[in-house]
């Protein structure tokens, strides 16, 4: 196909402003943290930080309870996420490979489950925890988000599950597998884009949220990360260098997971498009 | 559950499966014999997991909610372990209230311009890769997954700062190019302008999730079709009208599907941007639902709007929902 | 409502309270703990700004002296903190003690989350200044035990005004505007920081004025921001606000207008008296130009009307340290103590017979004349709810500072003060 220069041009320029409006606000929120205070409030912007300074990042690690935060929205995000892996993982491969009455039924139950908007229910929920005693604790968290992300993972793998041609599966049983066998030798490791896929929207979703364990958790000891980061900006509202900071940290580790797993999830699909 | 929104590259991949794997043959797929007991028993048993954490953990505060919204709670009844039940009157107060309507309007309006954008500049987007060299395309992709991944509560932040009122960098911007009136604009200080900023805060964060995922899709597209296309004698909008579109069609279905819950339950975004100021102005129902309840201290109420809410986003729903149903009986 | 009373008999304690002091007895020694308390640990929960780090560290040797339990203090933010305090005192486990603003005292009463304090009140209470122990009463029992009080004053940075060529502080209203246009003038600083939702300054100028924010209308409260003298107060507050580059959404809190002053740029602010510490925290330089004076009204011989913010200390019904708590707060609230507190932070305390502690402080001493013509919001249980998020007053102020009138503002909000007003316990 032949094109025009402006054919070729314009593409390729397209994608530099989308690239630039994209990236800007993550590179704004980390040049900003880097920036000493008297360049983040200066009449002209400063785009570069070039006198940089660990000061704003100091603050925000000075914060009480900081490293406690931090392991506990860790242990609850990995464990939701994997809770909610093994548990779909189940579901998935039911949905997707077996015939069953109810199995429509079941279909639409998650598709409505995905729907829940648990925001609004939070008293109900603050109320169910405490009257099972279950309050400023790390258990309820760990449970609830890992239902917020299982409906999704349920509907996605099963997706994943039954784009694995069945011949496969049955020529491994006609090798002297078991179904179980045949599952993990076969199916489990074509799934494996779909499981990183999924687990990313898990980790984002537990990492981030943050109206539930406010009131549910109010003791300091069993908070998470985004509560420090809200109620950073709260009482430091004007110190952008601060206040940027504690973003970064926060969005790090979870930029840095999605950029790794977001390209073998992305690539094993379009692997699999070329044998399709 | 704005926090969903840019997470999920995951969400797309059963649409793209679906693409490209046409509705597998299903249903005689069975292997020989005939089922035993325990095997009849199988998929129940794999499902009782995920069933048992969907009772106890959402059925069972939905039920809760459920009930405290026939309930007089505020205060004294939450901190005294009383229930007072009160019929119908918090369901009355609300859709009898002036506000409640307003609000169901807004939030349509908001979803529906949110989910248009995206849907139709993710759409363009992914195209666009598609049409890219691999260098323009790494580059543009990189640019992308950072907006997807960054976490909502830290992506609210950085646009407040972006956005603010004294050294952003959007107003000065607007001054430099000759719009001097917004050297000290407040953009968190009109209705419009405050969705303005969400708008644009949602739409960033969720084309990624749109554009990468139809990007990948058409990847799938056989070329034999595009070829047979313009044998036909097929331009180049013909063949994207009968050939892309159509192999697209039921990804686009089911990824404008999920950004419509997924912008209408945004709440961090908008809730932690203004708290839904100026003054209610940009309440969605979830925003309404937590002020009211929460805020407010008027718990039995907030549990109402919170069912109504629930209510108002499965009629919305409700077309993709029958397609689905109907496509699952077809597949089986 | 007594509040202009409750105000006076508190100015008057200070006035005369010179030489009345009663010494520090110290009678926190007397009667050893029972031993009971022994691996007990009490929760306060004391708000951001209230309680000096040198006060916890004298009250938590005492107490623990004398209890052998372990006091654990737990600093809490005002935003939110309604939502907050309620759950907590559903939970089984509530903190033992809490602080209550006494603008929300009564509506916590009335939801039967504090205990009964009437007996405390026997033995300890006698002298408690009746009028400021009043908003803790309800149903005729005392649910709260008044702790400090304390009222809004201009806090001034005295480099910047000595740049401006200001000689003196302000005795008037009109002095006070032409020493920020001064500042405005002959100096880069901003005049004074004042951000469009501090609401408690704007109760002031209402109480100043003479003007109420509800009324009676039958047997309910309503909203009464429709009157011309709240008007009048928000033009005062508009004229002082056009000093300032605040954001005009956002309240003294956000960000701490303490912590923007404390970087040298900012002529004044109207703030409480420890908040002057909260800039010294942020910037020890700041210290030596610290100044403070009296919110200067419309006449010299009248300063403006001051909102006369206080809080009280509640024991959470649901504690299971009912004795400890008491414990606690008979610690706590004694005289040493109360008087140690009052010293810190510049702040009235509950009796006047310790009102000597704050000679030569010179916050008290800019902020006693305004205590003398203070009052507070309605103390009303319905008027809890008015204070909740997003609070409908702030909104009438940025309305009236974006330009609205102050008849379409009010009309805007009243609604919504009205709901809040007629809602339920």
């Amino acid at each position: 196909m032949k094109r025009s220069l402006f054919g070729r041009i314009w593409p390729n320029a397209t994608a530099v402003v989308l690239f630039v409006g994209f990236v800007f606000p993550v590179y704004w929120m980390f040049a900003t943290a880097f920036k000493p205070t008297g360049d983040i409030i200066s009449d002209d912007p400063v785009w570069f930080p070039t006198d940089a300074t660990l000061d704003h990042f100091k603050k925000a690690v000075d914060a009480d309870h900081f490293w406690t935060l931090v392991v506990n929205s860790v242990t609850v995000t990995v464990l939701s996420v994997v809770l909610s892996l093994v548990i779909a993982l189940f579901a998935a491969f039911a949905l997707a490979r077996m015939r069953f009455k109810g199995r429509r039924g079941l279909i639409v139950t998650f598709m409505l489950a995905q729907m829940a908007p648990w925001e609004v229910m939070i008293i109900a929920i603050y109320m169910v925890v405490r009257d099972n005693d279950m309050l400023n604790s790390l258990v309820p968290l760990t449970v609830i988000y890992m239902m917020m992300v299982l409906p999704l993972t349920v509907l996605t793998l099963r997706g994943y599950v039954a784009a694995v041609p069945r011949e496969l599966e049955e020529s491994a049983m006609v090798d002297g597998c078991t179904r179980p066998q045949a599952f993990i030798k076969v199916i489990f490791p074509l799934l494996a884009p779909g499981l990183m896929a999924t687990s990313l929207f898990g980790f984002i979703t537990a990492w981030n949220e943050f109206p539930l364990v406010l009131i549910l958790n109010k003791d300091a000891e069993a908070q998470t990360l985004p509560l420090w980061l809200s109620q950073f900006q709260t009482a430091f509202g004007d110190d952008w260098g601060a206040t940027m900071a504690a973003s970064s940290l926060f969005a790090l580790p979870i930029l840095i997971l999605f950029i790794f797993l977001q390209r073998k999830a992305v690539s094993g699909l379009t692997d699999g498009a070329v044998k399709g | 559950m704005s926090v969903q929104t840019e997470g999920t590259d995951t969400a797309g991949e059963p649409a793209v499966r679906k693409a490209r794997v046409p509705a597998p043959p299903r249903g005689d797929g069975r292997t020989a014999g005939a089922p035993s007991r325990g095997r009849a028993a199988a998929p129940y048993l794999l499902l009782l997991p995920a069933l048992l954490a969907t009772v106890v953990l959402l059925g069972w505060p939905l039920v809760k909610n459920g009930l405290l919204s026939f309930q007089n709670l505020n205060p004294r009844q939450l901190i005294q372990h009383l229930t007072e039940w009160n019929g119908v009157d918090n369901y009355r107060e609300v859709l009898t209230g002036e506000d409640f309507w307003r609000v169901v309007g807004r939030s349509v309006v908001f979803t529906a311009v949110n989910v248009v954008l995206i849907m139709v500049l993710g759409t363009l987007i992914g195209l666009l890769l598609a049409r890219l060299g691999k260098k323009m395309r790494l580059l543009l992709m990189l640019g992308l997954v950072l907006a997807w991944a960054m976490p909502v509560v830290a992506a609210t932040t950085v646009y407040q700062w972006l956005f603010a009122q004294r050294f952003g960098v959007v107003n000065w911007v607007l001054d430099k190019l000759g719009w001097h009136s917004m050297a000290d604009h407040n953009w968190l200080e009109t209705q419009f302008s405050t969705f303005a900023v969400v708008t644009l805060l949602i739409v960033w964060m969720s084309v990624p999730f749109v554009a990468v995922n139809l990007y990948a899709a058409t990847t799938t597209i056989p070329g034999e079709l595009y070829e047979a296309a313009s044998l036909d004698g097929a331009g180049t909008w013909k063949s994207f009208t009968s050939v892309t579109l159509p192999f697209l069609r039921p990804f686009l279905l089911a990824t404008t599907f999920l950004e419509i819950i997924w912008v209408f339950k945004s709440f961090v975004q908008i809730f932690a941007m203004n708290e839904g100021g100026p003054d209610h102005l940009t309440e969605t129902l979830p925003i309404y639902a937590y002020v009211e309840g929460v805020g407010n201290q008027h718990f039995g109420v907030g549990a109402a709007i919170s069912f109504l809410t629930i209510l108002v986003l499965l009629v919305i729903t409700s077309y993709y929902l029958r397609l689905v149903l109907k496509q699952e009986e077809d597949e089986l | 409502m007594k509040r202009k009373l409750a105000a006076a008999i508190v100015i008057a304690g200070m006035m005369v309270s010179v030489s009345a002091c009663g010494g520090d007895d110290d009678d926190s020694g007397k009667n050893a703990g029972p031993d009971s308390f022994k691996g007990q640990t009490l929760t306060v929960w004391a708000m951001d700004g209230s309680t000096p780090d040198q006060w916890v560290k004298d009250v938590t040797a005492a107490f623990e002296k004398k209890t052998g339990a372990k006091l654990k203090f737990e600093t809490q933010k005002w935003d939110g903190i309604q939502q907050k305090i309620t759950t907590a005192l559903s939970e089984s486990t509530p903190p033992d003690v809490l602080e209550v603003g006494n603008t929300q005292t009564p509506a916590y009463a009335a939801t039967g989350g504090l205990a009964d304090l009437s007996d405390l009140k026997k033995e300890i209470g006698a002298d408690w200044t009746p009028s400021v122990s009043q908003s803790s009463v309800f149903d005729g029992k005392q649910y709260a035990a008044p702790w400090y009080f304390a009222n809004r004053v201009v806090i001034y940075n005295k480099k910047i005004w000595a740049q401006a060529g200001i000689k003196d502080t302000p005795k008037t209203r009109d002095e006070f505007l032409k020493d920020l246009q001064a500042i405005d003038k002959k100096t880069d600083a901003e005049p004074i920081y004042l951000p469009g939702q501090n609401w408690y300054f704007f109760d002031g100028l209402i109480i100043g004025q003479g003007g109420d924010l509800v009324k009676k209308d039958g047997d309910k409260y309503v909203s009464n921001l429709g009157d011309p003298k709240v008007a009048k107060a928000m033009d005062i507050y508009k004229k002082y606000a056009a000093f300032s580059k605040a954001p005009k959404d956002k309240d003294e809190a956000t960000p701490q207008q303490a912590e923007v002053f404390a970087k040298g740029k900012t002529g004044a602010f109207i703030g409480m008296g420890w908040e002057a510490g909260t800039a010294v925290t942020a910037n020890k330089a700041i210290e030596k130009d610290l100044g403070y004076f009296t919110i200067p009204g419309e006449t010299a011989d009248k300063p403006e009307g001051v909102f006369l913010g206080g809080s009280n200390l509640a024991v959470a019904e649901g504690s299971k340290k009912q004795a400890l708590a008491k414990e606690f707060l008979k610690i706590a609230l004694s005289d040493q103590y109360e008087g140690e507190l009052a010293k810190l932070n510049g702040v009235i305390p509950n009796k006047q017979a310790l009102e000597s502690n704050l000679k030569g402080n010179a916050v008290a001493e800019a902020a006693a004349p305004g205590a003398a013509v203070g009052g507070t919001t309605p103390l009303i249980p319905e008027w809890g709810a008015v204070e909740n998020n997003p609070n409908p007053i702030k909104s009438y102020m940025t309305a009236v500072l974006n330009g609205k009138s102050p008849a379409d503002a009010a009309k805007q909000v009243e609604g919504d003060i009205n709901k809040r007003l007629a809602q339920q316990n």
